[in-house]
């Protein structure tokens, strides 16, 4: 497996934006896809963002380093999706969380259970998947080998 | 530097609804309604802005040329401003900005959306591109589903219930009722609002706002100009200003605190030198039940904790609330929410109360300041906030 942490911190140099980059979306979902969730880590005040960007909304700074994370944490929020976007009207009903993983770091997902087993503060693990046929229609062209990210309950 | 006072010379809208009327169309009754007492917009308006969150509707963009033209202008600065649904006011504020620089005597300040054209489908889909692409649209949240995401925190970490957000609905519907304006002119009950199928839990349908079809517009105009308007003797005028953004993504902001909001309100009554208790009516973008309820506290009405007696007497609210009017107009709630026009609406709403022009069974009696706070993609995404006095 490539180690993904392995690369540039921020801040970034122009020719280092390029698809491999894990601040870049096309980076970040190539590590996912290796099984690795990446955030960026600020070094002035420690916010962790995923998905990993050049700059910390809540310092300003721009000197960030990429980080693996956990991929266990609990339920901050949830619902359940009843009037879906068209393409995933099949998929419907299903549940949605911002989850908090072990290390703070936050990231809205899909849950694999529906609503009434799910609720706040619920463990999760973190699971990704190829597309399904109804995620491909809903996929523009340069998405569509990036995986979908879910929560299971640990 | 010498700071022109920003007047609001002429308000005015189309019926909000469901309609055959294109945007455009929807439009020409705004300005037919604001310009009905006054000179043509060619005489007087020197730039235009229009609020308009997605051309997926009627696969239009360049708003600002076309809807120029539509009133007759030509050859001045016209231009759609996109910020969700907060499109509206920050389209309004631009037009201030304007204004207050010297540099335009007078700036009409539209917005306009024709959501119907798309049924329940297109609207899901055009507003589900305010979200995160990466995270979120793909795992195919939605705009009820973003905001359920908040309100279930929120009424985890307060003592709110389901019930508590039906009565702002049902309170809004009754303001609904008595504003000509409104989409829906009829009140319902608490009842009724609990037995609504959930939409995206805790939030049922009759804790959203409905699609719309609508238009607004506001003429935002120097004393000298605005004196060409009405009775002559302007009275409104934009106080403050406020607008900010914050996070994207749902998960890296505050679930229960509109932190964004809170800035932007803040930031308006500075500028205008008032406090959350001088303000007599507020609109407050209730797109979901629960918002009112988190903008109540953002701006300062309600402690923290306590927005959801929004719908309460003001007498009857916890230690701490304000005496403010909340969502007058039947809010997004009854009034209807055509997403880019919504704010400028706000600041209609705002205009007749302030003006006393307001229908009786919901007008303020002396009201002379008022806030609208305009919001867009979940929450404060985006969110703008004007202090409109007398």
């Amino acid at each position: 497996m490539t180690d993904h942490t392995d690369t540039p911190t921020a801040p970034l140099a122009r020719d280092d934006v390029t698809a491999d980059s894990p601040f870049t979306l096309p980076g970040f979902f190539a590590a996912l896809n290796d099984g690795d969730l990446l955030a960026a880590v600020c070094e002035d005040c420690g916010n962790r963002l995923v998905p990993p960007r050049p700059a910390c909304y809540a310092c300003g700074g721009r000197h960030l380093h990429v980080e693996e994370q956990p991929q266990t944490g609990t339920v901050v929020s949830y619902t359940e999706v009843r009037t879906p976007p068209s393409a995933l009207a099949e998929r419907a009903p299903y549940t949605v969380a911002v989850v908090e993983l072990d290390s703070g770091a936050r990231l809205t997902g899909r849950v694999t259970v529906p609503y009434a087993e799910t609720d706040i503060g619920m463990p999760v693990r973190l699971t990704t998947r190829s597309l399904a046929a109804d995620e491909l229609e809903l996929a523009l062209d340069h998405e569509k080998e990036w995986p979908i990210h879910e929560f299971e309950p640990a | 530097m010498t700071v022109t006072k920003p007047y609001v010379a002429a308000v005015g809208t189309s019926a909000f609804g469901r309609t055959d009327l294109t945007g455009r169309d929807l439009f020409s009754a705004a300005v037919a309604e604001a310009f009905e007492d006054g000179p043509d917009p060619a005489d007087v308006v020197d730039a235009l802005y229009v609020g308009n969150q997605s051309e997926s509707y009627e696969h239009q963009i360049m708003h600002g040329t076309l809807l120029a033209e539509w009133c007759g202008l030509r050859h001045v600065p016209a231009e759609r401003v996109e910020g969700c649904a907060a499109a509206g006011a920050l389209a309004l504020r631009h037009a201030v900005e304007d204004v207050r620089s010297g540099r335009r005597d007078a700036v009409l300040a539209c917005g306009v959306e024709k959501m119907t054209a798309g049924g329940t489908a297109g609207a899901t889909n055009a507003l589900s591109a305010a979200f995160d692409r990466a995270l979120e649209q793909r795992s195919g949240v939605t705009a009820p589903s973003q905001y359920a995401l908040l309100a279930q925190r929120y009424l985890h970490d307060t003592d709110a219930t389901e019930r508590d957000l039906a009565r702002i609905a049902v309170k809004n519907h009754a303001n609904g009722a008595a504003n000509p304006r409104a989409q829906f002119q009829r009140e319902t009950d608490v009842e009724t609002v609990l037995d609504s199928d959930y939409v995206a839990p805790p939030l049922k349908l009759f804790d959203c706002a409905p699609v719309t079809d609508g238009a607004a517009v506001v003429l935002v105009a120097s004393e000298a100009v605005a004196r060409r308007f009405g009775t002559g003797d302007p009275t409104v005028r934009v106080g403050g200003v406020g607008a900010g953004a914050n996070n994207i993504g749902v998960a890296d902001r505050d679930l229960t605190f509109v932190e964004g909001a809170h800035e932007a309100a803040t930031d308006a009554y500075d500028e205008a030198g008032v406090a959350p208790a001088d303000i007599d009516v507020a609109e407050v973008h209730d797109a979901f039940t629960s918002c009112e309820a988190m903008l109540a506290e953002a701006a300062g009405f309600a402690p923290r904790g306590r927005g959801y007696e929004s719908a309460l007497p003001p007498a009857e609210r916890s230690d701490g609330w304000t005496d403010t009017h909340l969502s007058t107009s039947g809010g997004l709630k009854a009034r209807g929410h055509p997403i880019g026009a919504t704010g400028i609406a706000q600041a209609v709403e705002v205009y007749e109360q302030l003006t006393g022009t307001a229908t009786p069974d919901r007008q303020v009696d002396g009201a002379t300041t008022g806030l609208l706070i305009n919001e867009g993609g979940v929450a404060d995404a985006v969110t703008v906030a004007h202090v409109l006095t007398t």
